[in-house]
């Protein structure tokens, strides 16, 4: 059994050996690994790595598995299938081309008028979110086709707040 | 005593508050948003009243219904906690003219103090240092450009009705002053319904020392020593210690002695907070008067034993300081985490959601102040403080490696938070020198990524629970109602 693996740039191939119990070997170039885990809790994992214990915390989002250990957390995706979704149409991470808010927000200020020409890096939106503001930028040099939204309305990540064609 | 109060809050502080209302014997009355229908000082307290919707100003900004819900109640006394209406005249002139005991200052004393330029001029008139710059709060950038110009680049933008680094910029040449001066006025007029602002010249690698004053209703002031809040992130505090390491036995004493004559000079009444920017050569200037329990008291708490709350609620009652200046010891060391819900990979941007997991850590001297719990959704309308964590020991190395070991036990899953940096900043040899200053985190740590030196583990720790099979629980069910999935499809969206 195989699995390939990714932490931000570094991708791995590990190949698993699966026993009895919890225990199995995996092994990835050169590296091997002897492996007991024991599931303390739905999120908690006790484990022990070629005879070191370590102690893992792992929760599923729809990106990977975010994994805690001793306090600082890692993305592990399968590269696999992350390579499914993405040639399975899914523009998940497509186009910084837009003007969204990156969490769920309000907004305070419309800095661009429809018809107004925009510069790469002009801030056209400010919205707020925990009491903290955040301004959006235009994505592009371009023309302002169309504001979406107006001042107080309440915004959700990938809505498209400004509509803007893209320039030259 | 007091039978029943009102905690006109939320989140940690809330819960904060309600522990020692519990332990005095008596009962709490917790009010709440539709968004904190489920929060932890709704569970906590023994009564519980619905202000509104989930807006802020709807809900524990309304005077009007945190009146109405004490009455309903039946509380005798307010207590405001920190930000929302805790520093708010009106609120406190208004709980006493309806029968209401304000826990806090006389609404005269948070008028005076909390009009930073008013605060300035009476510190001036009773020998208080302060920082120079400009006495009138001023809307027009045009006439600030020029005091700017007069008093020397850099300068502070500051704005006159604020706190916790709202409507704050730092200026550094007059082509930057503008723009600056234009969204600072903005965001506090956002913030605190004023835009006016007021410049101060910035002073380079200062340190944020501030003192705890209690004064009762009997003219008694006291101090609970100093706390450093140097490590900032956005003007906002993140790690706060006590004792500082900046201060001699003399450097206290007379700081110590100028916070006392400063709450003498405003006829301050309750705890408060002095707040002093410390310079390289030992010179201090009076910042501004917090006049509410700040985030941050536990490390006071740690070091001298007093619940400050307790003493809130008694002089509220009308009861003397039960003890004098010399009475007050400090022993050991105190430091104070923040775990706020952001990004610090992202600019420390919010992260609102659902947290799926949570162990908190435990151990000797670790004290864990929290406002959330597995499964409960951290709403997008408030502060992103979601709890802090206190460690206290014998000294400041102790303390350190003591704050180090209970963060690395903090298991906090679903949401991004401060956890992996606070550890960074703790066991980096800038923090562990005490080579502080308000500006620590630009100059030691901008462009901050985690040191991830467990890839393998991590890796091995998927596989594991790949083959080991997940099990559905019930903190994980409350990430599936579709109020919360936006927030798990957020991933590394960036604009």
């Amino acid at each position: 059994m195989e699995y390939r693996l990714k932490i931000g740039d570094d991708t791995r191939t590990f190949t698993i050996d699966a026993g009895d119990e919890g225990r199995f070997g995996a092994s990835c170039g050169e590296e091997s690994y002897s492996v007991s885990c024991a599931r303390v809790s739905s999120h908690h994992l006790s484990l022990d790595i070629n005879g070191r214990r370590v102690n893992a915390f792992v929760i599923k989002d729809e990106n990977g598995k975010t994994v805690l250990i001793d306090g600082t957390a890692y993305l592990v995706q399968d590269a696999d299938r992350l390579e499914l979704a993405s040639s399975g149409g899914n523009r998940r991470d497509e186009s910084p081309g837009e003007v969204t808010s990156p969490i769920p927000a309000t907004v305070v200020a419309v800095r661009v008028a429809e018809g107004e020409p925009v510069k790469k890096n002009q801030p056209v939106i400010v919205v707020s979110a925990m009491k903290m503001e955040m301004t959006l930028k235009a994505p592009y040099d371009g023309v302002v086709k169309k504001i979406n939204v107006v001042t107080g309305a309440s915004v959700m990540p990938g809505s498209v707040l400004v509509d803007i064609e893209k320039s030259g | 005593m007091f039978k029943k109060i009102l905690i006109a809050n939320r989140g940690e502080i809330a819960v904060r508050v309600i522990n020692t209302c519990r332990e005095m014997g008596i009962s709490s009355v917790a009010v709440y948003s539709d968004a904190d229908r489920n929060a932890l000082h709704v569970l906590k307290a023994d009564q519980a009243v619905r202000l509104g919707g989930s807006p802020a100003a709807e809900s524990y900004l309304n005077i009007d219904r945190i009146i109405e819900a004490a009455r309903q109640a039946g509380a005798e006394a307010v207590h405001p906690g920190y930000g929302f209406l805790s520093e708010n005249a009106e609120f406190a002139g208004r709980c006493g003219r309806e029968g209401l005991v304000f826990i806090g200052p006389p609404a005269d004393a948070i008028r005076m103090l909390g009009d930073k330029i008013t605060a300035r001029k009476t510190m001036i008139a009773n020998n208080v240092p302060v920082v120079p710059g400009t006495f009138a709060a001023e809307a027009d950038p045009d006439v600030l450009e020029k005091e700017a110009g007069r008093i020397g680049y850099p300068v502070l933008i500051k704005a006159s009705a604020g706190g916790g680094g709202k409507g704050m910029r730092i200026v550094s040449a007059p082509e930057e002053f503008r723009d600056a001066c234009i969204s600072a006025s903005s965001e506090a007029s956002a913030a605190f319904g004023n835009g006016s602002v007021y410049i101060e010249k910035f002073l380079v690698k200062p340190r944020h020392i501030e003192f705890q004053i209690l004064a009762d209703t009997h003219g008694n002031i006291i101090h609970l020593f100093e706390r450093e809040c140097s490590i900032q992130r956005r003007h906002q505090k993140i790690i706060e210690e006590s004792p500082s390491v900046a201060l001699d036995d003399g450097l206290r004493k007379r700081m110590g002695e100028a916070a006392v004559a400063v709450a003498s000079a405003s006829g301050y009444v309750n705890a408060g907070t002095v707040e002093f920017l410390l310079d390289r050569d030992g010179g201090f200037y009076f910042l501004e008067v917090n006049t509410r329990l700040q985030v941050e008291h536990p490390v006071t708490e740690m070091v001298t034993g007093i619940d400050i709350v307790r003493q809130q609620i008694e002089i509220a009652c009308g009861n003397p300081l039960p003890f004098r200046q010399d009475d007050i010891r400090s022993r050991g060391h105190a430091i104070e985490c923040r775990i706020y819900a952001e990004d610090a990979e992202n600019d420390f941007s919010p992260s609102p959601g659902t947290i799926g997991f949570l162990k908190e850590p435990s151990g000797p001297g670790i004290r864990h102040d929290s406002g959330i719990y597995a499964g409960f959704t951290v709403p997008m309308e408030y502060d992103p403080i979601l709890a802090k964590l206190i460690t206290h020991s014998g000294n400041r190395n102790e303390c350190i490696s003591r704050m180090v070991g209970a963060l690395r036990d903090y298991a906090l899953l679903g949401i991004k938070h401060s956890i992996p940096f606070l550890i960074d900043v703790l066991r980096s040899g800038a923090f562990a020198d005490g080579d502080l200053c308000t500006d620590f985190i630009g100059r030691n740590f901008s462009e901050w990524k985690p040191a991830r030196e467990r890839v393998d583990d991590a890796f091995i720790a998927f596989l594991a629970d790949e083959l080991s099979g997940e099990r559905e629980t019930a903190a994980s069910m409350f990430s599936d109602d579709g109020r919360s999935s936006p927030w798990r499809t957020l991933g590394n969206w960036r604009v």
